[in-house]
């Protein structure tokens, strides 16, 4: 049995190796230790090896194997520690049962910077340590006390050209004018986005969007709500209903709307025009299990301009750190939410906002489209 | 004496799974029913917000309405099939079987997807009925309560059949013979004397199908395209998406409570009936 | 015996409701051969990428095989727990039944956001006590699931003691058998069908269960369904139609090989 361990630990160590992540020396060393049976240096090497990991909580799909490539093993060659990916979606219930638990297994969650904003006010997220994370590698606004901006999508009109031919929405006007561009509509089931549409629709300028004038978001919604053929819950959803035909437009995900884009060969095609850019954080969890500090090296270690590049590229995340966009070759341009041309023409969803009113306007949203 | 030992029977033989739920179950969920007390603050606000909200009500409406519709479809599917199933050649058999424990391997998430494919505007169906000239429009079947419903029949018809086929394999074969020599006839045989022995099956489907409707919320999403909220969601909502733990507890202790009515109900009227036949 | 066999009518609709039963395929069949990285009908071209993916991803492999093995785990466990039960229920005929009977079903009746929740608690609560069974690790979800299969398997059971005589149990004890005789010997082999039901009923409960799973697990304990669906919220892979079709291929072989098996034994 204990020979069995060490033969796990070497063969551990050698795969390290093999992918550059301890240096020759260095495995020499440790298998001779290792070898000589001391207990001490099985503790020391092996153990530390396999015990010291760190689990990010994402919202699956895509990002389990993405965020791995990108962030989760350049951290592991960097530090030693293994970054396990959980897909399942870190909710505000979920961070608060996490919490609540009084011994968190999560330490750190791809969260809504609302929901991290407001668990953090109650104690239940470690502030982001700015010793540690550099704010200098973030766009000006998106570093919050709770959460560190991480990537940025956009909730942008996804249409279908076979049904419009060479005219395209150029705003949200368009997107609830059914006479100009007829077919049915899908918006999304969490509301969030949504208002501001509604808002831009009516004819408020972007820059005074704050703070929503939610009964007016709402009573242009509810007029709108025959055209509506369904709310969408999830990326996979919301591209099924324009790939069925279903919809001649929706508001869906940057990162989704890209993708559709190629895959349809631009017979499905999204505009920047009036998009609305949510950002994407990373916040820690109260008393996580690998430590404030292991965390916080993993946030600082994930602003890397290169390694930002290929979350990108796999997933068509715009970039956090403004240096990114330079990297970003020519022809992605195009799909990059934060690209200066692209951003121009939108807005973007106040975080301070839907960290005080998220709840009580999901509420009444729900309760608008289920009526 | 005789009562004493028996009494000790039931007791020793319910003990392990009482004394497991009990642990494992109900006491972490007293924990549960507290907070519908206790959050925000003490007392009963939530159930008197839960009692005076329209949406809350309208929720539990379409709920009930739709996992009834949902049972009695998938109930009389299940007994069609279970019983070729069960009294079917063998060929038959195998075949039903096949076609019962085919479903179970595709995944939830697969199905919905696929009836979405099968039933939207230019999906297959719309397709071969406009194709085979029966409809001039596409019919709109999915992203409405009635791809809510075709889609959960779907799903629950395969655990209908258990219960039911268990309840038919139990008939005495002579029975139905003794009645055919006494000259009924085939469909009086099987109203008659068939499907009454099999009540308590009947009953047990329905009692499986409505509770794990009730249960139901991402299928019914995606295939009631956002539209019909059903309580399972209104719970998600409360529970995780913005979180109102106290309001989440105390619909789903409305939930229980309106259910063990309904089914003390059932229990009342159609058990005695069920077991009679067999007693 | 052939007077019992089922008639036309009957042999109609059950061909409907199978034909029913069948649809999804004719979806489900082709999105597994699509080219395009989320589920979509094929357009034209047709790969095997998906398929590659379930031989060249060990995570497809191995979470069926975790699947498997906490399904036959705590349907045997929830089986046994659920007939003893309803045997107690039976024979001993308490006043309370209905109340007991109650009581063993809230599982089954509370939504199962809330049953996760509660699990959730206790799972956690059981991991500082011990890392064998808590949160995230096999055994952990073993529990929780037997907590959410065993009611339905109540239900089938007490379905299968309704169609037992009771004069045959009465019987027995006139001639003296005692409690275990008059279980195992009269009453189980009466049940059989049933039991078995509630057994298969059970392991496919656990088999699907995703809406408490994907709550008490995390990076170890990955079962299919929570493989599937942590795509729900992003991009659902085309892989999961890919384990669909492979999982219907093996079954029918494996049905059609005991038909046959069958007839050479005939």
């Amino acid at each position: 049995m204990h020979q069995a361990f060490q033969q796990d630990c070497l063969e551990m160590l050698a795969g390290r190796l093999e992918r550059g992540e301890v240096s020759r020396r260095r495995f020499i060393q440790a298998a001779t230790i290792m070898l000589a049976g001391t207990p001490f240096a099985l503790r020391s090497t092996c153990a530390d090896a396999a015990d010291k990991t760190l689990v990010f909580v994402n919202w699956g799909g895509d990002a389990i194997r993405s965020y791995d490539q990108a962030y989760g093993q350049a951290f592991l060659r960097q530090s030693g520690v293994t970054v396990r990916q959980d897909g399942s979606g870190p909710t505000e219930g979920a961070i608060t049962a996490q919490f609540k638990s009084g011994k968190p297994t999560w330490d750190i969650v791809d969260a809504d910077p609302f929901s991290a904003i407001s668990l953090g006010k109650r104690g239940m997220i470690e502030p982001i340590d700015y010793r540690i994370v550099d704010r200098s590698k973030m766009r000006r606004g998106f570093g919050w006390d709770y959460a560190a901006s991480t990537y940025f999508f956009s909730y942008v009109i996804v249409y279908d050209t076979s049904r419009f031919g060479d005219r395209a929405p150029a705003g949200m006007a368009d997107f609830f004018d059914v006479r100009k561009f007829p077919g049915k509509r899908s918006l999304y089931k969490w509301g969030a986005g949504m208002w501001e549409a509604a808002l831009l629709a009516d004819g408020v300028a972007p820059e005074k969007l704050y703070p929503l004038d939610l009964q007016r978001a709402h009573g242009k919604i509810a007029a709108f709500r025959p055209h509506v053929v369904s709310y969408w819950g999830g990326g996979a959803d919301s591209q099924q209903i324009l790939l069925s035909g279903d919809a001649s437009m929706a508001l869906i995900w940057s990162t989704r709307a890209s993708v559709l884009e190629k895959d349809t060969n631009g017979q499905l095609k999204f505009t920047w025009d009036q998009g609305l850019i949510s950002p994407g954080a990373m916040a820690v969890i109260k008393n996580n299990p690998a430590g404030a500090d292991t965390a916080m090296n993993f946030i600082a270690s994930a602003q890397d301009p290169h390694k930002q590049l290929i979350a990108f590229e796999l997933m068509g995340q715009g970039p956090a750190n403004p240096a990114t966009d330079a990297l970003i070759p020519a022809d992605k341009k195009r799909i990059n939410p934060m690209d200066p041309a692209n951003a121009a023409r939108q807005a973007v969803l106040d975080m301070g906002w839907y960290a005080d009113n998220y709840g009580a306007a999901l509420e009444a949203y729900t309760r608008l489209i289920s009526a | 004496m005789q009562r004493r030992t028996r009494a000790f029977t039931g007791l020793f033989l319910t003990a392990p799974l009482l004394a497991f739920l009990l642990l494992a179950y109900v006491l972490p969920f007293l924990g549960v029913v507290r907070w519908s007390v206790t959050l925000p603050e003490p007392g009963f606000s939530q159930y008197r917000k839960l009692a005076t909200d329209p949406l809350a009500l309208a929720v539990l409406i379409r709920t009930l309405r739709i996992c009834a519709l949902v049972t009695i479809a998938a109930t009389a599917a299940a007994y069609a099939i279970a019983y070729v199933w069960v009294r079917g050649t063998p060929l038959q058999r195998r075949l039903a079987e096949l076609c019962i424990l085919i479903p179970f391997w595709i995944s939830v998430l697969t199905r919905a997807f696929g009836w979405l494919a099968l039933l939207s505007n230019r999906g297959l169906v719309n397709t071969w009925l406009q194709g085979l000239g029966v409809l001039a429009e596409p019919l709109t079947l999915v992203r409405n309560e009635f791809g809510v419903v075709v889609g959960m029949t779907h799903f629950l018809i395969p655990f209908a059949v258990f219960p039911i086929a268990s309840a038919m394999q139990a008939i005495d074969g002579r029975v139905l013979l003794a009645a055919r020599g006494l000259g009924a006839a085939r469909l009086r045989i099987f109203w008659r004397i068939f499907v009454p022995m099999t009540l308590s099956g009947i009953v047990g489907a329905a009692l499986i199908v409505f509770v794990f409707a009730l249960g139901f919320f991402v299928t019914p999403a995606i295939l009631g395209g956002g539209h019909s909220v059903m309580v399972a969601e209104l719970v998600y909502l409360h529970m995780f998406q913005s979180p109102d733990w106290g309001l989440g507890a105390a619909i789903s202790v409305a939930l229980v409570l309106v259910v063990g009515l309904l089914m003390g109900l059932l229990f009342r009227f159609a058990r005695p009936a069920g077991l009679r036949a067999s007693r | 015996m052939s007077a019992n066999r089922p008639g036309a009518a009957a042999l109609a609709t059950a061909a409907v409701v199978a034909a029913f039963l069948l649809l999804p395929l004719l979806a489900v069949v082709p999105i597994s051969f699509t080219p395009a990285r989320f589920l979509t009908m094929p357009k034209g071209s047709w790969s095997l990428i998906h398929y590659r993916e379930l031989i060249a991803n060990p995570d497809w492999g191995r979470s069926v095989l975790l699947s498997l093995r906490i399904g036959v785990v705590s349907s045997l466990i929830a089986t046994v727990l659920a007939t003893l039960f309803a045997l107690g229920i039976w024979m001993a005929r308490p006043r309370l039944s209905a109340l007991l009977v109650g009581f063993v079903l809230l599982p089954m009746i509370v939504p199962p956001i809330v049953s996760a929740m509660t699990l959730y608690f206790l799972l956690t609560g059981l991991s500082q006590l011990t890392g064998l069974v808590g949160y995230d690790t096999w055994l952990g979800v073993v529990l929780a699931h037997v907590v959410m299969i065993a009611p339905f398997a109540v239900v089938l059971i007490l379905v299968a003691l309704a169609g037992v005589d009771r004069r045959i149990d009465l019987a027995a004890r006139g001639f003296g058998a005692t409690v275990t005789q008059r279980a195992l010997r009269v009453i189980l082999p009466n049940i059989r069908f049933g039991v078995l039901m509630a057994g298969l009923l059970a392991f496919v409960l656990s088999w699907e269960e995703i809406g408490v799973t994907l709550f008490i697990t995390s990076v170890n304990a990955i079962t299919l369904p929570r493989l599937m669906w942590m795509g729900v919220h992003d991009n659902i892979d085309p892989a999961i139609a890919a384990v669909s079709v492979v999982l219907i291929a093996l079954t029918t072989i494996a049905l059609v090989g005991r038909m046959m098996l069958h007839r050479t034994q005939a």
